[in-house]
Order: C-alpha cells, then sequence, then structure tokens
C-alpha cells in the first residue's frame, strides 16, 4: 500500500519535474546535425578575428578542408519578411565558398519558449534572431556569444553599438538592421462607411470612432477595435506602451524621473479600453486572438483599428494580403497633444549561440546578412526601417502600401531600457492585472496600487542583487530621447 | 551458495529497470527536491533561500486560483466521462450492424495528439469566425455570437473538448471489462424476471466494479494533470479562467508568450509548486483510493 502510494507520487513527480532536469546537461550536443568538419568550436572570437575581417558580405574565407558542408541552423521569430529572408538564405547556400549551409527555422507564436526549451535540451540554434525584449535576458542567461572580436573597425563605424539594446554590460551581442515605429492601424474602408474622417487623436475619440465602426460594420461582421489578447502582455506592450510614452510616460509603467514604476500613467488608457470593451466596439473572442489571426482578420476588413508595429505593411503585402484599403496613423494620446516620443524599437538582429559549435560559420553567415545589397533591399522591400545609418542614407523609400504612416518622424525616439524584464514580479502581471479590470471591472485604483507596490518591491530586490541599475533622473524629458 | 547465485541473478535483471527509474525518475525527483530550497533562474548560481518558495507559494493567489480550476476541470470532466463512456460501452457491448465503426469513430480522438485537436477546436469554437457560432446564427439559435473562449464559456469549453478526448479511452476499458461478465449471469437474472435497468444496476455495475475503480482512479489523475490542450487552446486565459495546476507549474519552468516580458524561468520556485502539486494530486488519489476500499469492505 505504502510502496502503491508511493508509486503514484512518483509518477506524478516526475512527469512535473522531468523537463526541468533536462536543464542540467551540458549542452555539449549544442547543435542538430552538424557535420562537424570546421576546427572551429571553443576558439575565443579574438583568435580568429584578424583572418576574418572582410567587410560585411564578403564569401572569399577558406574552402572547408574537409569538403562536408558545414550545417548551421538560424531560428527566427520573424514572419513578415519569411519569403525574402528565405531567398537570402537559398542564394546563401548556394554561392557559399565555405560549404555552409543554413537552415532556416520560422517559429512566431512560441518563439521565446521554443528558445528556453531548446537551450534546456541541448539543442539550441547556431544563430538567433534576437529582440529589444529578449537580448537582455538570452545575453545574462549565456546563450548568446559576444560578437566584438569578429568585428572589423570598419563594421564598427558602420554598425552603431548601442548600450544596453546590443551591447550588454560592454559586450557587443548583434548588430542593427532595422527599427520599428508603433502606430495606429486603421481601415480606411470601415471609417468611409461610417462616415469617420480621420483617425482619432484622443482617447475619447477612439472609444467614440470604434463605436461608429461597430454600428456600421457589424451586420457583415466588422467591429471597431481589436488587440490580440491571447497573450496579454503581447497586446497591451504594444497597445498601451505606445500610448503611455506618447503622453510622456514610460511605456512599461516605470518613471526615469523617479526610478520607481508607477503604473497611474495606465489608467486613462485602460478606462478608454475598457469602455470600447463595454461599449461592444471590440472585436468578439479578442480574448483569444492572436497577432497573426488578428491581422488575418483585419486584412479581410472585420477590424476597425489597432495598434501595431511597422511589420505591419510587410505582412499586408505577403503574408495577408489586405482586401481593403488601410493606413497608419499616430497613436492617440489623452488630450490630443503630444508629449513624450514614442518607440523606435531596433538595435539588434541577428545573434550567434553561445552554444554553436561552429562560431566562425556562424559569423560568416551574420556578416553576409549584414551586407549592404541585403540590408538595403529589405528596407526598399518594406520589411522595415532601417536604423544603420549608411544603409539610411542610401536606401530608397520603401515601396510598400501603408509604410508612409509608419516612417520614423521627430516623434520617435528610443527610450532608455526600462527594468520591467529583469523583475521576479511575484503575483499577477500588470498587463493580466489590467486585462482583468477590462473584462470584469473593479477598483481600478486598488489595482495600480497593488501593481505599484509589487513593482517596486521586486526591483528594489533586483536592484540589491545588483541585477538592476535604478538612478533618478529629475531632468529627463520624454520629448528629448533620439 | 546456491540462493546467492540466485539473488545476484535477480538483481542482474533488476539492474536495468532500477538504472532507468533512478536515471528518469529519482533523479529528476531529487534535482527537484533539492531546487525547492533555492532561488534558481536556470543560469548562474543558485542561491539558498530555505522556505521562502513555500512561503510565496503560500500566498500566491494566482495558484490557488489555478488549484480551484483543476478541480472545477477535473471534477467536470469526470462527471461527464465517467457515465458516458460506461453508458456507450454498455450500447457497443450489443450486437448490431456497425459497431466496430461506431466503436472505432468514437475511439479515435484518444490516437490524435492533444495539441493538435485543441488547434483544431479553435478553429471551431473562436468567436470571430469559428465554424460552431456560424452554424448556430445560420440555423439561428442563437441571436448572436457566442464567446465559448470567453471569460463566461472557457472552462465549459475546455472540459467538453476533454470529454471528447477522453471518452473512447474509457469505453474501451469499460467494454474490456464487461466482456468479463459471463453471460449465464444475465440469463439466469431474465429467467427470473429482472428488466434491463435492474440487471445494469444489479449486475453490471457491481460486477464491472474492480474496472471501474481504476478506471477511476485513473481518469482522476489524468483530468488532474491534463494541461496540454488547454495551453494550446487557451494558455490559460481569459483572465486566469482556465489556468490549471500542471499549466501553471509549467509556465514557472518555461515562461509562455504571455510570460515573455519576464522571461526568467523560476526553477525553484516551479519546483516548489511542482512538488506541492504532486502532494496535492496524491493526496486526492489516496482520498479515493480509501474511499473505494472502504466501499468495497461495506459491500
Amino acid at each position: 500500500m505504502r510502496m502503491k502510494k508511493l508509486g503514484i507520487a512518483a509518477t506524478i513527480g516526475m512527469l512535473a519535474f522531468s523537463a526541468a532536469a533536462c536543464s542540467g546537461g551540458s549542452g555539449n550536443n549544442g547543435n542538430n546535425g552538424n557535420n562537424g568538419g570546421n576546427g572551429g568550436s571553443g576558439n575565443p572570437p579574438a583568435t580568429e578575428a584578424a583572418g576574418n575581417k572582410e567587410p560585411a558580405g564578403g564569401n572569399e574565407a577558406k574552402p572547408q578542408e574537409s569538403g562536408k558542408k558545414v550545417k548551421l541552423s538560424y531560428w527566427t521569430g520573424d514572419r513578415h519578411d519569411q519569403d525574402y529572408i528565405t531567398e537570402v538564405v537559398k542564394s546563401f547556400n548556394a554561392s557559399s565558398a565555405d560549404n555552409i549551409e543554413i537552415e532556416l527555422v520560422v517559429k512566431t507564436d512560441d518563439f521565446n519558449q521554443a528558445i528556453d526549451l531548446a537551450y534546456a535540451s541541448g539543442q539550441a540554434p547556431d544563430l538567433i534572431r534576437v529582440k529589444e525584449n529578449t537580448i537582455q535576458a538570452w545575453a545574462k542567461k549565456g546563450y548568446l556569444e559576444p560578437i566584438d572580436g569578429y568585428l572589423s573597425d570598419e563594421l564598427k563605424q558602420k554598425f552603431p553599438a548601442i548600450p544596453d539594446f546590443n551591447q550588454i554590460d560592454g559586450k557587443l551581442y548583434s548588430l542593427p538592421n532595422y527599427g520599428s515605429t508603433l502606430r495606429l492601424v486603421y481601415n480606411k474602408d470601415l471609417f468611409a462607411k461610417a462616415g469617420v474622417a480621420a483617425p482619432p487623436k484622443t482617447l475619447d475619440e477612439m472609444v467614440e470612432t470604434a463605436k461608429k465602426l461597430t454600428e456600421a460594420g457589424k451586420a457583415e461582421g466588422a467591429y471597431g477595435f481589436a488587440q490580440n489578447f491571447k497573450s496579454t502582455q503581447s497586446a497591451l506592450f504594444r497597445s498601451a506602451r505606445v500610448i503611455a510614452e506618447a503622453n510622456g510616460h514610460g511605456g512599461l509603467g516605470y518613471d526615469f524621473k523617479t526610478a520607481r514604476y508607477d503604473w497611474s500613467s495606465y489608467k486613462p488608457i485602460v478606462e478608454a479600453f475598457k469602455k470600447m470593451v463595454d461599449d461592444g466596439s471590440t472585436m468578439p473572442g479578442m480574448e483569444s486572438l492572436d497577432i497573426d489571426p488578428l491581422r488575418a482578420q483585419f486584412a479581410e476588413g472585420k477590424i476597425g483599428m489597432y495598434i501595431s508595429f511597422s511589420s505591419e505593411p510587410g505582412v499586408y503585402q505577403n503574408q495577408f494580403p489586405a482586401k481593403i484599403d488601410w493606413a497608419a496613423a499616430p497613436v492617440p494620446t489623452t488630450d490630443g497633444q503630444v508629449h513624450g516620443k514614442t518607440s523606435l524599437l531596433g538595435g539588434q538582429w541577428l545573434a550567434i549561440s553561445a552554444e554553436s559549435k561552429n562560431k566562425e560559420a556562424a559569423w560568416k553567415f551574420m556578416q553576409y546578412m549584414y551586407g549592404d545589397d541585403i540590408l538595403k533591399a529589405y528596407q526598399e522591400k518594406g520589411f522595415g526601417l532601417s536604423m544603420v545609418p549608411h544603409i539610411a542614407s542610401s536606401a530608397g523609400k520603401p515601396a510598400i502600401n501603408g509604410i508612409e504612416g509608419f516612417m520614423p518622424t521627430e516623434n520617435d525616439g528610443t527610450w532608455p531600457l526600462e527594468p520591467t524584464s529583469a523583475l521576479k514580479l511575484e503575483g499577477i502581471m500588470a498587463p493580466d492585472a489590467f486585462f482583468k479590470y477590462m473584462l470584469s471591472g473593479g477598483d481600478l485604483d486598488a489595482i495600480v496600487d497593488d501593481l505599484n507596490a509589487r513593482y517596486n518591491a521586486a526591483l528594489d530586490k533586483a536592484i540589491a542583487a545588483g541585477e538592476v541599475k535604478a538612478e533618478p533622473d529629475p531632468a529627463f524629458d520624454p520629448m528629448k530621447l533620439k | 551458495m546456491l540462493r546467492l547465485r540466485q539473488t545476484g541473478f535477480s538483481y542482474l535483471f533488476l539492474f536495468p529497470s532500477f538504472l532507468l527509474t533512478a536515471v528518469l525518475g529519482l533523479y529528476p525527483i531529487g534535482w527537484a527536491i533539492w531546487y525547492m530550497f533555492f532561488d534558481y533562474k536556470g543560469y548562474g548560481e543558485a542561491s539558498f533561500v530555505g522556505l521562502a518558495n513555500f512561503e510565496r507559494l503560500a500566498r500566491d493567489a494566482q495558484y490557488w486560483d489555478s488549484v480551484v480550476n483543476t478541480f472545477v476541470y477535473a471534477g467536470g470532466k469526470l462527471a461527464i466521462t465517467i457515465p458516458l463512456s460506461l453508458a456507450l460501452a454498455v450500447i457497443l457491448n450489443r450486437a448490431f450492424r456497425g459497431r466496430s465503426l461506431l466503436r472505432a469513430v468514437i475511439f479515435l480522438p484518444t490516437i490524435i495528439s492533444s495539441a493538435v485537436m485543441a488547434v483544431v477546436f479553435y478553429m471551431l469554437f473562436n468567436s470571430y469566425n469559428g465554424l460552431l457560432n456560424q452554424y448556430l446564427l445560420k440555423l439561428n439559435l442563437i441571436p448572436e455570437r457566442i464567446d465559448w473562449l470567453g471569460p463566461d464559456h472557457a472552462m465549459l469549453t475546455t472540459i467538453l473538448i476533454a470529454v471528447w478526448g477522453a471518452v473512447g479511452n474509457y469505453m474501451l476499458l469499460f467494454l474490456a471489462g464487461l466482456q468479463n461478465i459471463p453471460q449465464d449471469v444475465y440469463e439466469s437474472a431474465s429467467i427470473d424476471g429482472a428488466n434491463g435497468r435492474q440487471q445494469f444496476w444489479h449486475l453490471t455495475v457491481p460486477m464491472l466494479g474492480p474496472v471501474l475503480q481504476i478506471v477511476i482512479m485513473l481518469a482522476i489523475i489524468n483530468s488532474l494533470k491534463g494541461y496540454e490542450s488547454i495551453m494550446v487552446l487557451t494558455d490559460g486565459g481569459p483572465i486566469g479562467k482556465t489556468e490549471v495546476m500542471f499549466l501553471y507549474v509549467y509556465k514557472l519552468f518555461f515562461p509562455t508568450p504571455s510570460a515573455s516580458f519576464t522571461a526568467d524561468q523560476q526553477f525553484g520556485y516551479g519546483s516548489a509548486v511542482g512538488f506541492a502539486t504532486a502532494v496535492i494530486v496524491g493526496i486526492v488519489t489516496l482520498l479515493y483510493h480509501l474511499l473505494s476500499r472502504r466501499l468495497n469492505k461495506l459491500q
């Protein structure tokens, strides 16, 4: 009997913990399907750098002596540029004098989780697409290889190091390609049908517009506003974030002037979002909507407005060809005035895995990807707005519908890094708490107080542990960002 | 000497199983029990925190909500699955045309991956373009779209999907049990004048007793543990309405996209929550076991 109980407990325990136990692995089999043949593994980058300083795009390195292919995997979460990157990878594979073959893996919905699982199980890719919200965490977890040693002086000049966004604790992990702006994306056809002349400038106007759009479109299943609430973070940290910034506050709850968390900046925004839910102006089923299904619905004309990144024009050109006329505009603010620059996110693109057995080969591919022609075409095809000075000044304007509204203006800038992603928060996170309020109501002031207390406690802990630096900057001006 | 040789051989033959159990069973459990007392993010140093993870667990409202959700989910799933699969087994135990086909169709969901199943059900149930709403609207059965995956109905929807996935499996076990009941018992009951209903309650159910006990125990454990299809369908949402215990544990070990802005894995706290969850499942299973043994004695 006792053994039986023990057996039951053991079975359950096994299931719960076996996944975790894998993480204790050494990660020796770091990349899948490598044939070896490249003796570079384990060499510090610096020793290789001298012989490897061709400018980007160079394919002139020594051919593999063994003649065997070096197979590398590149994982990305980007789908908007998938067709183009597939072509680029194909031509690299065809022309690689080093016998390097890249396998491109595109995962969108659960990319970050897939990366954690891949590292935990010793199957990490050789190259990874890193973003502004993952590069710090992944660098600290030791997933990424510093690339300082590989860079020639010419490359260092061409690609600016941006502290916190591609350079972490003095080490460079990635190079910039494109930056993303955030805008209100709106369905011009539905606006015309509802008799609304222009996109909303204030939050109240947004609520009113959503109502009118729903009245005009509901019979055909079209609704005024939508957000991708399958992930509350992904939803509110693109929508409420950018409105908070335009209102002059840090987008993720952090106040740079006081170096404390103050989520009251989200209050007017969340109230407006709630009003739209209460009015029935939001797409039904938005709680389980992921960003791609949302885009598919917008392309079909079923959504009036949503807020998202400048990758959207590429999506509606390639992934979900839009059946409607649409445009993008600056997001509304509480009083219609702009009090802070809105995020120009970026500064990183490819990074090399610290567990790759073929880091030199990976760097060769990375160099190729950062070649002038590829980066120029990237902007001209409308996949992103270049953040690399020499490309931005020489590449043509993107020839793609809808991009005009996303072009950076004097109201876009790069905010300093908020410590939010480094906090170990206890209890419900801000986006979940706000979404809960939107759906089921409650006392918003109490919710904000509770969030402030918990986020600041977590901040204090992170500061004490030396994981975060937070200095008050009373002179911080959200309109004077670069 | 002979005895020693015999026991030696026994240990030799036991060794492979022992090795597997040790590596795949005992080591991970030991690992988790060790890290329960640490703050460990999966990289860097693990720092000893004593019972702090359990103190945090005690005030972790999200976890206790997930415990309640798990019981609602498991209770709902059991309450529908067990009677339904028993009824189906009794019906499909009779001889009629197309019986094998029906058995196969009902069993089919068991062999389909629960994640794939959840994706298909998402296409059916999502309220913006799901097929279910479209048909119901077309047939004028509902005035407007029902938000099947919204806060009010998400739990019911996940339970129904779980029932669909589980019924075939338990039906098969009941069928095997039914086929072990000798026919002559029913024949003599018929001669004594017992009708179908009486035969079911006074013959079938008692004689299925041992199978029923095992099936219910398996079903309890499975329902308390199940989270895969929920993860794909709702990821525990909306607003935590379908968050179940093991999904919560999973997210601590491998933060899902919904937690991507605090991307740190929390192995220490995750281990503590996993342990507590295992204890909860163990206690429920034990209670059921004791209860069914007591009922046996009463009989």
